[in-house]
């Protein structure tokens, strides 16, 4: 068969393929845009309506401010934050030594921290649950951030591209007196950009996507996180659909948007802890 | 080489370590705080029992290990555990290098296509339950609809033991089919385009094209993908506790929802702490071989 005449059904199944994916997206945002009591009447019967609407308005995002969801969607930023800004430097200071110091039983080392951190968390989140009860974590955001600090893969990640780093920058920089913090800080990290931004979006996104962990020990209204708020919602009895559809879109909103405008690094990331 | 030289790189080596020390230890403090405590917790807890009564906590040794093994919502679990591992991760792997196939191609806006599959890796796990829940329900959800439009019977799904487990299956694939995509995708790009050109000039079809060099040159980027997705699949949880309660008729009780209603719902937390060490153990098999594929692939690039 020529590729001419295979083209136009492969495109064709192209399209269907992505339509197909990113309409429940589509639904959820439209849904999110009309208040709460026309979400089911729109469904059916099923017409161009139960997926746009011409009178969007934006009174359910309005409405999440004040509400325990609201107050989730912002304790999920500020747990994720703080989760990259100390988690990133925790990692890279690990990759670092695990790249530019040689020492005895280096590689073992390496051996034991990535894969004790590759380990699932969510595997032992139950026992971990009942050890930071009796520590008195349940309900703080020390309890909430600390798991998320060590990533494996980024520790993996960050290593690979500390390893491409000629070691005579270390060893010129060492006779200009520069301290092992200062090559590390101002030489390998910058040199390192691409994977610093890799392993802070793993960071972030699996502190952003996590449901387990705060669900076992952040579920007060002060410390609740936006996915346990908005599982909490759909439990309830009455539930308001509008309210319930905005706060789903900001909460795949923001690992989206920053997904797409770190794009290239996401791939790469992605790419590089998987297969090379 | 001289003496001198040796002796001050055996001086500078002593240092390293101790530097080397200093830079890994907040990553080790972390590492024993959320991995190794969590672990000898709940192996000393799988090997003790404590009294509601009384409140004392006494050794039993294997014992929780093996009412475990007798208990029917344990042997339930581990049957739809393995149910779902054998089928959700061929499905999800094969759909997703179909689809890395199909979106290498030179089509038109394939970039678009493309990328509108990959949008659904950033809903979280618990968002995708929350829209899948109203999709799927009986009476007046979305999915319903679609199948009327087509002239198909309304289905139960989640409400029905025979179809609840592959209407989890569905929409953990949604998010997962696409991200996994990703890496198959980075996988075939490296294949050298020479080898796809000689075999055009020996006249071999797209078929042959596909068996004889896309497949087996991503074997590995495969191989990485299906035992990556077996892991993170045999975690799966938020739809199961916030759609389905494991149920119904127990149909989609996967083993981490057996664990959390043991633990939380029966209080039953000796052999709660048994099966999260059958499960860790289960899945640090899994994770090494990851490992040693991560390595072998750095090792030898």
């Amino acid at each position: 068969m020529s590729p001419r005449r295979t083209r136009l059904p492969l495109t064709v199944l192209a399209a269907a393929v992505g339509i197909l994916f990113a309409i429940p997206l589509l639904w959820v945002l439209t849904n999110s845009l009309r208040p709460g009591a026309e979400t089911f009447g729109s469904i059916s019967p099923l017409s161009w309506e139960t997926f746009l609407t011409l009178t969007p308005n934006v009174d359910n995002y309005a409405a999440l401010a004040g509400t325990s969801l609201g107050r989730g969607i912002l304790n999920s930023i500020i747990v994720s934050v703080a989760t990259v800004a100390v988690g990133l430097v925790i990692c890279a200071m690990a990759a670092f030594a695990l790249a530019a110091l040689p020492f005895r039983g280096r590689s073992a080392v390496f051996s034991v921290i990535v894969l004790s951190f590759l380990i699932p968390f969510d595997a032992i989140a139950i026992p971990l649950a009942d050890v930071f009860r009796t520590w008195n974590l349940q309900n703080t955001f020390t309890g909430l951030v600390l798991p998320g600090l060590g990533n494996g893969m980024a520790v993996f990640l960050l290593r690979q591209f500390f390893l491409a780093v000629p070691e005579d920058l270390a060893e010129a920089a060492r006779l200009d007196g520069l301290g092992w913090w200062g090559i590390f800080s101002r030489i390998y990290a910058p040199l390192a950009r691409p994977a610093m931004i890799g392993a802070a979006l793993m960071l972030f996104l699996f502190q952003w996507q996590a449901y387990v962990w705060p669900l076992l020990i952040g579920t007060d209204s002060e410390h609740i996180l936006g996915p346990v708020a908005l599982a909490n919602m759909q439990g309830q009895f009455n539930v308001d659909y509008g309210l319930m559809f905005a706060g789903a879109v900001v909460l795949i909103a923001v690992p989206l948007l920053i997904i797409l405008t770190l794009q290239r690094y996401f791939i790469q990331s992605v790419t590089t802890s998987g297969l090379k | 080489m001289t003496t001198t030289i040796a002796g001050r790189t055996r001086k500078v080596r002593r240092g390293y370590g101790r530097v080397a020390l200093a830079f890994l230890a907040p990553a080790i403090v972390v590492l024993v705080l959320v991995r190794l405590v969590p672990a000898a917790s709940a192996l000393y807890g799988s090997l003790t029992r404590s009294s509601l009564l009384t409140g004392q906590t006494r050794f039993v040794g294997w014992e929780n290990y093996a009412e475990l093994l007798g208990n029917p919502d344990f042997r339930g679990a581990v049957g739809v555990t393995v149910l779902f591992t054998l089928i959700i991760n061929p499905l999800q792997v094969a759909i997703a290098f179909a689809l890395a196939v199909l979106f290498t191609r030179r089509l038109a806006g394939v970039r678009w296509w493309r990328s509108l599959v990959i949008l659904p890796i950033a809903v979280p796990p618990a968002v995708s339950a929350v829209v899948w829940n109203v999709i799927y329900r009986p009476d007046d959800g979305l999915a319903n609809a679609v199948l009327s439009v087509l002239g198909l019977p309304p289905q139960p799904f989640l409400t029905s033991p025979d179809q609840a487990l592959a209407a989890v299956i569905v929409l953990l694939s949604w998010v997962g089919v696409g991200y996994w995509m990703l890496f198959l995708i980075a996988g075939i790009n490296d294949v050298p385009g020479e080898l796809y050109e000689a075999a055009a000039l020996d006249g071999a079809g797209p078929w042959r094209k596909f068996f004889h060099i896309t497949l087996p040159m991503c074997r590995r980027p495969l191989a990485f993908v299906l035992v990556a997705d077996t892991v993170s699949n045999l975690l799966v949880f938020a739809p199961v506790q916030m759609l389905t309660g494991g149920g119904p008729e127990g149909a989609t009780n996967l083993l981490m929802y057996d664990i959390y209603t043991r633990a939380y719902t029966l209080g039953d937390l000796g052999r709660a702490q048994a099966e999260v060490v059958v499960l860790v153990l289960l899945t640090v098999v899994i994770v090494a071989a990851q490992f040693r594929m991560l390595r072998g692939d750095s090792e030898g690039a």
